[in-house]
C-alpha cells in the first residue's frame, strides 16, 4: 500500500505543474493583418495563440490585431510569421501561396502583393493534341480504344484513386464489348477469343469495387491478358511492358504503359518509380 | 548572440591590413589569415552553452582566396584541448590536410600551427576542425576560392549548421546506448499506440519482427538550425530583379538540409566547388559536407510598388525545424514550410526492403545517384497528406486538412495532365516539384581520366548497425582495417554499395572524384557524395598525390564510430608532421575504440535495481544489480563481459560472474524448470553463455554456471507503448519473471512500476545516464 501512496504523491506533484498560468513579461502591439470574415478571425487568432506565451484579438473592420505576448519567450515577428504561415498576410510577412489558397472561400481577402511570378510557374507545361491524335489512331487499330481505357485504369491506379479506376474500368468493359472482331488480324483474332473472357472478367471486377487493393489484384491478371493481346499485333503506338518485382507481396507483376518512365500502378506514390521496362512493343 | 569575449579583434585588423596589402601585389600573392581558436559561451536557444569561436565568431571567418594565391593560415590554439583544421575539398600537400594523427599531430593547447599551401583550384569550399566533435560546437567556416576572373554577380557565402544544447560528447554517448530521447524530443517514437491510432499496427509488428527499432532520417535532435550562425536574418541590400549567387556549404555535423526559395526556382551552377551546367530546380537536398552554388532571382515588382524580401528556407531533413534568410528589403514573402514526415509509411517501406538476415534487398531496382528517393513515401508534399487521423484534433484543424486534401487532389490531376508525355526521362515525373539529383549534374568540361593509366577497382559496402550505432565499411571500422594502398598514376575506381539503413555522405580528402552518372565525358566532379540505402554509386579518380588521405562518412558521429578508411600512396615521402607514425596511428584508432558508458538505477518501493554498461564496437561489459531492502528479498549482482559477433551483432557470447545472497525460510530450496536445485542463499559463481537477439527484438540468453546449473532467459526491453511509456518483460527457467512499465520524464529520469517474482510489486524513480 505504501507504493500506492507514493504513486498518488507523484500524481499530485505533477498536477501542480499543470495548473493554469498567465502570460508573463507581457508586451502588446497593434499590428495589421489581412483577412475578411469571421472565419479569418478564428484562423488568425488560433495561429497567434500559444499557451502562456502569445494571443491575439483581431478586428474584422479595421484589420488590426492586438497581440499580447511574452517578450522573453517570443517576439512580435515570430507571432506574425505563424499568422502568415496560416495564410494571412500581415505587416511583416506574406503568406506562402498555397497557405493562402487553403483558406476558406470567405477568407480569400484581396492580396496587395503580386504573386504573378509564382503563379506562372504553377501552370502545366503545355497541353497538346493527344486526344485528337488518338482519335485518328483508333480508326486504324480496332484495339486502340481498349488500350486507351486500359491506360486510364492504370493511371488511376498510379494515382491510387479507386473511384477513377472503377469508372475507367467501366469504360474498359464497354470498349471490350465494342471491339469488332472481324477487323482483327487472324493471329490476333485467335488471341482475342482466348483472352476476351478474362479481360472482361477482370475489368468488370475493377469497376465493381472502389477498394484499391482488390482492383490491383485484378489489374495484374488484366495486364497479363492485355500483354498477350497487344503483343500479337503491331500496336499503332509504342507500348512499354513494365515489371515491378515487389508487387503482389514480392511475386512481381507487370503492366503496359504508354510511356517509358516507370509510374507504378501497384504501389502508386508509395513506390512510384519501382520497376523497369522489360519489353518495348512497337 | 552574445559571445563572452570578443577575441582577436586585433587579429581581424591585421587581416584587413594584410588583405589591403596583398591586393597591391599581383603574381604569387601570399594571403595570410590568423585564426585564434578560443572557448566561448553562446546562447542559441535561450540557454548559455559552451562553444568554440574563432576570432570571436561562429561560424569561423570566411576565408577568401583567388586561384594562384598562396595561403598562409596561422592557427593559434587558445583552447585547453587539442585542435586541428581541415580544408574541405582542397587540393594541397598531404601534410597540410589537417587530419590529426594522420597527416599531422594535433595542435596542442597554446601553440600555433601554420598551414601553408598554394591555391590551385577555385570554387565554394569550407573548413572545419577534424578533432573530435569540435565541428559540432562552432568550428566551421566558409572558404571561398575565386577564379581569376569571377563572373560579376552579387555573391553571398552561406554556411549551414545546427546547434544542440547538449554536449556533443553526451550526444555521441547516447547514440551508442540506443537512447530514444532524441526520438521523444522530435516526436518520432513511432510507438505501438501511435501505430494503432494511425492504422499501422501490422507495419510496426513487422518492423520489430525484422529486429528494427523506430526509423528516422536522422539521429540527433537539434535545438536550432543556423544560416551563417543565425536562425533568421535578412540581406536587405538586394533589389527586385537582382540575381544573387548563394555559395552554400553544409557544415552540419549530422543534418541534411532541404533548400527552397520563396521567389521561385533556383539555378544550380556548381557543386562541391566545381562548375556544372546550370540546372533549374524547385528544391534540392544538400548532404552533410557538400557545397552548392545556387543562383536565385528576386522577383520584379510593378513600377512604383514596394519591394518584397523573399525567404530562402533551409529545413532539416527530419523537418523538425528550419532556418531562414530573407533576400531583399521590405515585407517578407515566406516559402511553404515542408510538412512533417509520414514515418509509418517510411517504416512500411523499410520493412519491404529489409530481409530477415538484416541485409537490404533492392529487388532489382538498381538504385543510384539519389534518383529514386525511397524516403519519398514519407513526403506529404509528394504523396499527399497524412491519413485523416488529424481530423480528430480540433474541428479547425479538421477543416484545414480537408482543404489540404482537396488541394492535393487538384494538384495531382494538374500534374498528371501536365506531363503524361513530357519529362518522360525525368525521375521527378511524379510531381510538379523538381528535385535535384546527381544524374542531373553535368560538368561543362571533359573530366575523363588519363586513358592509359592502370585501373585499380575497389568495392566497398557501407555497413551499419542502427541499434548499437556501429557504422563501418565492409563491417570494419577504421581501427580494424589496413590502409588501402594505391599507386601514383593509377586510376582508382570505387564501387560503393550502401547496405545500411541510413544515408551516408562519403567524403574523400584531397581529391575530386568523377561520379559516373550517365553524362559520359562530362561526369561531374565531387568530393562528397550522398549514398542512400540500397544505392550503388561508381566513382573514379586519378591518383596524382602522395601521402595518406582519409575517406569517410562525414556524419560526425558516424565518422567517430569508425566509418572510414585511409587511402595510402605507396612509397610516399615521410610526412614531417608525423614524427612517430605508430603513436599517431594508435591515437587515430582510439576514436572508434572508445568505450561508451551508460547506467540506470531504479529506486523502488520494493528494492533497488539497475545496470551499468561499458560498450564499444565489439565489446560489452555489463553489470546488473537487484538489491532488496531485506535479506528475504536478497541481493544479486550479475556481471557479463561479452563480444558481439557478426555484422548485425545479434550474437554475443559472454562470460559472467554472479553473486547472490538471500535468506529464505529454513531449508527452502528452489528448483528450476530442469529440476536443478539452487538455494541462492549465498552464491558466488562463474558462468559462460550466449546472448542472441530474436525477432521482435527479444534477447534470448543461455547461461551455464560453474555449479552445473543452466539458465535460459527471454527478455524484451523498452517496448515503445506510447510516446514516453516503455515496457520491459522478462522470464527465465529459474521461474523468475518481471514486467515493468516506465514513463520517461526527462533525458535522465523516469518513473517505473514493476512486478518482480523475487521482490513483488514496486514503484520507483528511475535515473539513467
Amino acid at each position: 500500500m505504501k507504493s500506492i501512496k507514493i504513486l498518488i504523491a507523484v500524481v499530485l506533484l505533477l498536477s501542480s505543474f499543470l495548473s493554469p498560468a498567465e502570460i508573463k513579461n507581457t508586451s502588446t502591439e497593434n499590428v495589421k493583418i489581412s483577412g475578411s470574415c469571421a472565419l479569418c478571425k478564428e484562423g488568425i487568432e488560433a495561429a497567434a495563440f500559444q499557451k502562456n506565451i502569445s494571443r491575439a484579438s483581431w478586428d474584422k473592420d479595421t484589420k488590426m490585431a492586438l497581440v499580447t505576448y511574452d517578450n522573453k519567450k517570443t517576439s512580435i515577428d515570430a507571432v506574425l510569421k505563424k499568422v502568415a504561415l496560416a495564410g494571412y498576410d500581415n505587416q511583416s510577412y506574406l503568406a506562402p501561396a498555397d497557405a493562402y489558397a487553403k483558406l476558406a472561400d470567405c477568407c480569400n481577402y484581396e492580396r496587395t502583393v503580386k504573386n504573378e511570378v509564382l503563379a506562372e510557374k504553377k501552370m502545366p507545361e503545355h497541353q497538346h493534341g493527344a486526344v485528337a491524335s488518338s482519335q485518328k489512331a483508333a480508326d486504324a487499330d480496332p484495339l486502340q480504344p481498349v488500350l486507351e481505357a486500359y491506360y486510364a485504369v492504370k493511371d488511376a491506379l498510379v494515382n491510387s484513386d479507386g473511384n477513377a479506376a472503377s469508372s475507367n474500368a467501366t469504360r474498359l468493359v464497354k470498349a471490350i464489348k465494342a471491339v469488332k472482331m472481324e477487323q482483327l488480324g487472324s493471329q490476333q483474332h485467335l488471341i482475342w477469343m482466348k483472352v476476351m473472357k478474362d479481360l472482361d472478367f477482370d475489368a468488370d471486377h475493377i469497376s465493381e469495387t472502389k477498394d484499391i487493393g482488390h482492383q490491383r489484384d485484378h489489374f495484374s491478371s488484366l495486364s497479363d491478358s492485355m500483354y498477350q493481346l497487344i503483343k500479337s499485333a503491331k500496336p499503332s503506338e509504342t507500348v512499354y511492358y513494365q515489371h515491378c518485382p515487389m508487387a503482389k507481396e514480392g511475386k512481381g507483376a507487370n503492366w503496359l504503359s504508354q510511356i517509358p518512365a516507370i509510374k507504378n500502378p501497384y504501389f502508386g506514390a508509395q513506390m512510384l518509380t519501382c520497376g523497369k521496362t522489360t519489353e518495348t512493343i512497337k | 548572440m552574445d559571445f563572452g569575449k570578443i577575441a582577436g579583434v586585433k587579429a581581424i585588423f591585421s587581416i584587413i591590413i594584410l588583405l589591403l596589402f596583398s591586393n597591391l601585389g599581383q603574381a604569387q600573392k601570399i594571403v595570410r589569415y590568423d585564426l585564434y581558436v578560443k572557448d566561448t559561451t553562446v546562447n542559441f536557444s535561450g540557454k548559455p552553452r559552451r562553444a568554440i569561436a574563432v576570432n570571436g565568431q561562429i561560424p569561423m571567418p570566411t576565408l577568401t582566396f583567388t586561384e594562384g594565391d598562396t595561403a598562409e593560415i596561422y592557427v593559434h590554439n587558445e583552447l585547453k584541448e587539442e585542435t586541428s583544421l581541415h580544408w574541405h575539398g582542397l587540393f594541397l600537400p598531404n601534410q597540410y590536410d589537417g587530419v590529426p594523427n594522420l597527416t599531422q599531430m594535433p595542435i596542442k593547447p597554446h601553440t600555433t600551427h601554420l598551414y601553408r599551401f598554394a591555391i590551385i583550384q577555385n570554387g565554394t569550399h569550407w573548413y572545419h576542425s577534424h578533432t573530435g566533435l569540435q565541428e559540432q560546437i562552432g568550428m566551421y567556416g566558409s572558404m571561398i576560392l575565386n577564379k581569376k576572373k569571377e563572373p560579376v554577380i552579387p555573391t553571398v557565402p552561406i554556411i549551414l549548421s545546427e546547434w544542440t544544447d547538449m554536449n556533443p560528447k553526451n550526444v555521441h554517448r547516447m547514440l551508442h546506448n540506443a537512447s530514444d530521447w532524441f526520438a521523444i524530443k522530435k516526436g518520432t517514437t513511432q510507438s505501438y499506440s501511435e501505430a494503432i491510432r494511425q492504422g499501422y499496427l501490422k507495419t510496426k509488428v513487422a518492423n520489430e519482427w525484422k529486429r528494427m527499432t523506430a526509423m528516422d532520417v536522422s539521429d540527433v535532435y537539434y535545438n536550432q538550425f543556423l544560416i551563417n550562425g543565425k536562425n533568421e536574418s535578412q540581406l536587405a541590400q538586394f533589389k527586385p530583379g537582382d540575381k544573387v549567387r548563394l555559395r552554400i556549404s553544409n557544415a552540419g555535423a549530422s543534418t541534411y538540409f532541404w533548400l527552397t526559395y520563396a521567389g521561385g526556382k533556383m539555378t544550380v551552377v556548381a557543386n562541391d566547388g566545381n562548375d556544372v551546367e546550370p540546372v533549374i530546380v524547385d528544391r534540392l537536398i544538400i548532404a552533410v559536407s557538400e557545397t552548392y552554388d545556387v543562383i536565385v532571382t528576386i522577383p520584379q515588382v510593378n513600377p512604383g510598388a514596394k519591394p518584397t524580401a523573399y525567404e530562402f528556407l533551409v529545413t532539416s531533413e527530419d523537418r523538425t525545424r528550419s532556418a531562414s534568410l530573407y533576400l531583399g528589403e521590405g515585407v517578407k514573402q515566406l516559402a511553404t514550410p515542408l510538412p512533417r514526415l509520414n514515418y509509418f509509411e517510411g517504416m512500411k517501406m523499410m520493412n519491404g526492403m529489409m530481409k530477415m538476415d538484416g541485409n537490404l534487398d533492392d529487388r532489382g531496382m538498381n538504385m543510384s545517384l539519389n534518383q529514386m528517393d525511397m524516403n519519398l513515401v514519407m513526403y506529404p508534399e509528394i504523396t499527399g497528406p497524412l491519413p485523416s487521423k488529424k481530423m480528430k484534433e480540433t474541428s479547425q484543424q479538421g477543416k484545414k486538412d480537408n482543404m489540404e486534401g482537396m488541394k492535393m487532389d487538384n494538384k495531382k490531376q494538374l500534374t498528371e495532365s501536365g506531363h503524361t508525355d513530357h519529362n518522360r526521362y525525368n525521375s521527378n515525373a511524379l510531381s510538379a516539384i523538381t528535385t535535384l539529383n546527381y544524374a542531373m549534374l553535368k560538368s561543362p568540361v571533359n573530366t575523363s581520366l588519363p586513358k592509359n593509366a592502370p585501373v585499380k577497382e575497389l568495392r566497398f559496402v557501407l555497413t551499419g548497425n542502427m541499434n548499437r550505432y556501429v557504422w563501418s565499411m565492409d563491417n570494419k571500422v577504421v581501427s580494424e582495417r589496413d590502409k588501402i594502398l594505391i599507386k601514383k598514376g593509377q586510376n582508382i575506381r570505387m564501387i560503393i554499395y550502401n547496405n545500411s539503413m541510413m544515408r551516408h555522405p562519403m567524403h574523400l580528402h584531397g581529391h575530386d572524384f568523377r561520379v559516373l552518372n550517365g553524362q559520359g565525358e562530362n561526369a561531374p566532379m565531387k568530393n562528397s557524395i550522398d549514398i542512400m540505402p540500397m544505392e550503388t554509386d561508381t566513382l573514379e579518380f586519378a591518383a596524382t598525390e602522395s601521402g595518406d588521405w582519409f575517406f569517410h562518412c562525414h556524419i560526425l558521429y558516424h565518422m567517430m564510430s569508425g566509418m572510414g578508411a585511409v587511402f595510402s600512396y605507396e612509397n610516399s615521402p615521410v610526412n614531417p608532421e608525423i614524427p612517430n607514425p605508430r603513436l599517431a596511428q594508435r591515437k587515430l584508432f582510439a576514436d572508434d575504440r572508445e568505450f561508451h558508458f551508460m547506467a540506470e538505477n531504479d529506486v523502488a518501493t520494493n528494492g533497488n535495481d539497475g545496470e551499468a554498461m561499458l560498450q564499444n564496437t565489439r565489446w560489452n561489459i555489463g553489470t546488473e544489480w537487484r538489491l532488496g531492502y531485506n535479506d528475504y528479498h536478497g541481493y544479486e549482482v550479475e556481471t557479463h563481459v561479452g563480444r558481439y559477433l557478426g555484422k548485425m551483432q545479434w550474437l554475443m557470447p559472454f562470460i559472467g560472474f554472479d553473486w547472490r545472497y538471500r535468506k529464505m525460510g529454513m531449508d527452502e530450496v528452489e528448483t528450476n524448470l530442469f529440476g536443478q536445485r539452487n538455494t541462492k542463499d549465498k552464491r558466488s559463481i562463474l558462468s559462460a553463455g550466449v546472448n542472441y537477439t530474436l525477432p521482435m527484438l527479444v534477447s534470448a540468453q543461455a547461461e551455464i554456471f560453474t555449479d552445473g546449473n543452466v539458465r535460459f532467459q527471454l527478455e524484451r526491453m523498452d517496448i515503445p507503448v506510447s510516446k514516453r511509456l516503455r515496457m520491459n518483460l522478462m522470464v527465465n527457467t529459474d521461474k523468475e519473471y518481471m514486467a515493468a512499465l516506465k514513463y520517461i520524464f526527462t533525458k535522465n529520469a523516469g518513473v517505473t512500476a514493476h512486478y518482480d517474482s523475487d521482490m513483488g510489486f514496486g514503484v520507483g524513480l528511475t535515473m539513467n545516464y
